[in-house]
């Protein structure tokens, strides 16, 4: 009898090799029951390797994989009951309608997965678009066929990688709103993405790989706890005076902007200091915004990714990774 | 179009099954048929059927030796040069043997390569790998299936050939015909021998279907699925021609297509076709194994 430890999924120094490319280097990954587990990380960072080698596509060449416990040599062909999902971009039969593919896939998966197919259909939105090709569809409406596909399998574990992939902002908070349900019904939700902002609004734990390592694991609160301060734009009438002022005050530091205007780091309370110091000093504030999230500039700090945000105010070092806990809290 | 949010809960869980039911957290209950294979199989067949190409072979074969028979009846010229082409006015029953003489050359490799060829590397070329093999079938069990269901197509094509085949000879008149060893066959014995000489060239076509696949699983290219089959049928037809020691004829996978000459002769030999039916059943095996072996352990999509 194997021991489990009561995650749905488990993975254990999982390393992948693509000739002379490491995919995956010594990976661990635990996903607890019921939570939405973010698996974040730059282009090229092993999510979709990782991913794939949950579904078993790819076969790692050290570690192993415990789906509900069990590793695919325990479970047999039964392995991925009750797990759902796609990897990359959801790919279907073109020369099929969006009705045949699922009626396609819920024969591969037997028992009443046939009588949901017109049900998934209207919970993707494409009820109407049901009988039309698949080579006719967007790529919004094949990740939404992606979704229908994985509902037919009562999923308990759902995988899905960069599902918000083409789907318009309201399809986004629809998709969030539906993966909030499915978690409170119980259903294990791992969503990959590079949008650390898509991931805070709508994960309860994550795992940032880079450059196939982990880079960090663990609940968003924590994740949260040791995030440097935000970053803000701000626009004043006299931005030299404005920089005089945040050399004086606590916790606050400004830099000027290439394009004008003054690039300040500070957590909300310091910064709302700040500016009624500002204005005190008669120095109006024309525009201020947030720029850059705490969690995209630890994001940005544990990846290396600059991209075209500041990299955060120096002195800060990168979190060291962690080991997540188990969530084995109810997920509100 | 947006998704319904609303309507997003998880599906109640079904019934408990045999395998027992799957816990709050736990895995769902397997509920397909454990009989994957069948399930794969049947799944194939019914996406064959909705391929153009497969409707267009299926046409041919039901079609084909009617149109020949027309074609034949518009012109006084014979295919003399084909064995039994000089009796096609003269008896119903040469038109299918021409036809397998013909065919056995090329249509049938190629016919059965255009299925077998394309229908492993189709999921590559659409992608589909990934949404097949997340589902709960294993990898031998979709190997099986989908090679189990390009032989049902190679034999089923096959089938639908010898019957209208037959049935055109049979419409073009049902005259005795002359044997290859000169003599002259009565219209019950040559219905037979019809019928046992198409027959006999079913495991070879079998033969280049598990060519095919094999090309198709090793290139993940449909464009090399079935063209190895035709390149290697046109090799064939060069090798013949060359002065080949009678072992190396043998062994080359067209040959067993020219076996069933033996039943037309005077008196008949099987020498030929027992040749041809383990050099089939060679082939057969090899290309399935290999295909199998490349296919078990490949990795589907990426690194990323």
């Amino acid at each position: 009898m194997t021991e489990t430890t009561g995650q749905v999924v488990e993975a254990r120094g999982v390393s992948k090799w693509f000739g002379e490319t490491t995919a995956l280097d010594a990976v661990d990954f635990t996903v607890s029951p019921g939570v939405v587990h973010g698996l974040l990380g730059p282009n090229g960072a092993g999510k979709t390797t990782l991913l794939s080698a949950l579904f078993g596509l790819v076969l790692p060449d050290e570690g192993t994989v415990r789906l509900f416990g069990r590793t695919r040599a325990e479970a047999g062909p039964g392995w991925l009951d009750g797990v759902a999902g796609f990897v990359e971009t959801p790919r279907f039969y073109p020369y099929l309608s969006g009705r045949r593919n699922l009626a396609v896939l819920a024969g591969l998966d037997g028992g009443d997965a046939a009588s949901l197919i017109d049900e998934a259909l209207e919970r993707a939105g494409l009820a109407d678009a049901r009988g039309k090709r698949v080579k006719g569809y967007s790529l919004g409406m094949r990740q939404r066929l992606g979704l229908a596909a994985a509902m037919l399998r009562r999923p308990r574990l759902l995988i899905l990688d960069e599902p918000t992939n083409g789907i318009d902002p309201a399809g986004i908070r629809d998709l969030r709103t539906a993966l909030r349900r499915l978690a409170r019904d119980g259903v294990t939700v791992i969503l990959s993405s590079h949008n650390m902002t898509q991931v805070e609004e709508i994960c309860d734990a994550v795992t940032v790989l880079h450059q196939g390592k982990v880079a960090f694991a663990g609940r968003l609160d924590a994740m949260r706890a040791d995030a440097p301060d935000p970053v803000w734009r701000l626009r004043t009438s006299d931005d030299a005076a404005a920089r005089e002022q945040a050399k004086r005050t606590t916790g606050v530091k400004a830099e000027g902007r290439d394009d004008g205007g003054l690039v300040v780091f500070a957590a909300q309370d310091r910064l709302d200091d700040y500016v009624l110091t500002l204005a005190r000093d008669g120095v109006a504030v024309r525009g201020l915004e947030l720029d850059v999230t705490p969690l995209e500039s630890l994001f940005f700090q544990l990846t290396g990714e600059p991209g075209d945000r500041p990299a955060g105010p120096p002195g800060r070092e990168r979190p060291p990774v962690t080991e997540e806990p188990p969530v084995t809290e109810e997920v509100p | 179009m947006t998704l319904a949010a609303d309507r997003w809960p998880a599906y109640p869980e079904p019934a408990p099954g045999p395998s027992g039911p799957g816990g709050p957290g736990g895995p769902a209950t397997r509920t397909g048929p454990r009989s994957g294979t069948r399930t794969v199989w049947r799944l194939e067949l019914a996406k064959l059927r909705g391929q153009g190409r497969v409707r267009a072979i299926a046409a041919a074969c039901l079609v084909g030796p009617f149109v020949i028979v027309a074609g034949l009846n518009v012109q006084s010229a014979t295919p003399g040069d084909t064995a039994f082409g000089q009796w096609v006015h003269t008896s119903g029953f040469a038109i299918p043997m021409v036809i397998l003489g013909f065919g056995g050359q090329w249509l049938l490799p190629v016919g059965t390569a255009v299925v077998a060829g394309d229908i492993f590397s189709a999921e590559d070329h659409f992608g589909t790998w990934k949404t097949i093999l997340t589902r709960s079938r294993s990898r031998r069990e979709l190997f099986a299936g989908k090679f189990l269901a390009a032989l049902t197509f190679a034999t089923a094509a096959m089938m639908l050939l010898i019957i209208t085949d037959l049935l055109a000879g049979l419409l073009a008149g049902t005259q005795p015909v002359a044997g290859l060893g000169g003599q002259l066959v009565p219209a019950g014995h040559a219905t037979e021998l019809v019928l046992v000489s198409w027959l006999s060239v079913i495991p070879p076509v079998l033969g280049f279907t598990a060519l095919a696949i094999f090309a198709s699983v090793a290139s993940r290219n449909s464009v090399i699925g079935i063209g190895v089959p035709v390149v290697l049928t046109l090799a064939f037809q060069v090798a013949t021609l060359i002065a080949l020691p009678a072992w190396g004829q043998q062994v080359l996978l067209s040959t067993p297509f020219t076996a069933w000459h033996g039943f037309w002769e005077q008196p008949a030999y099987v020498g030929p076709f027992l040749y041809g039916l383990l050099t089939s059943a060679v082939w057969f095996t090899l290309c399935s194994a290999a295909a199998w072996l490349v296919f078990r352990r490949r990795t589907i999509g990426g690194a990323s």
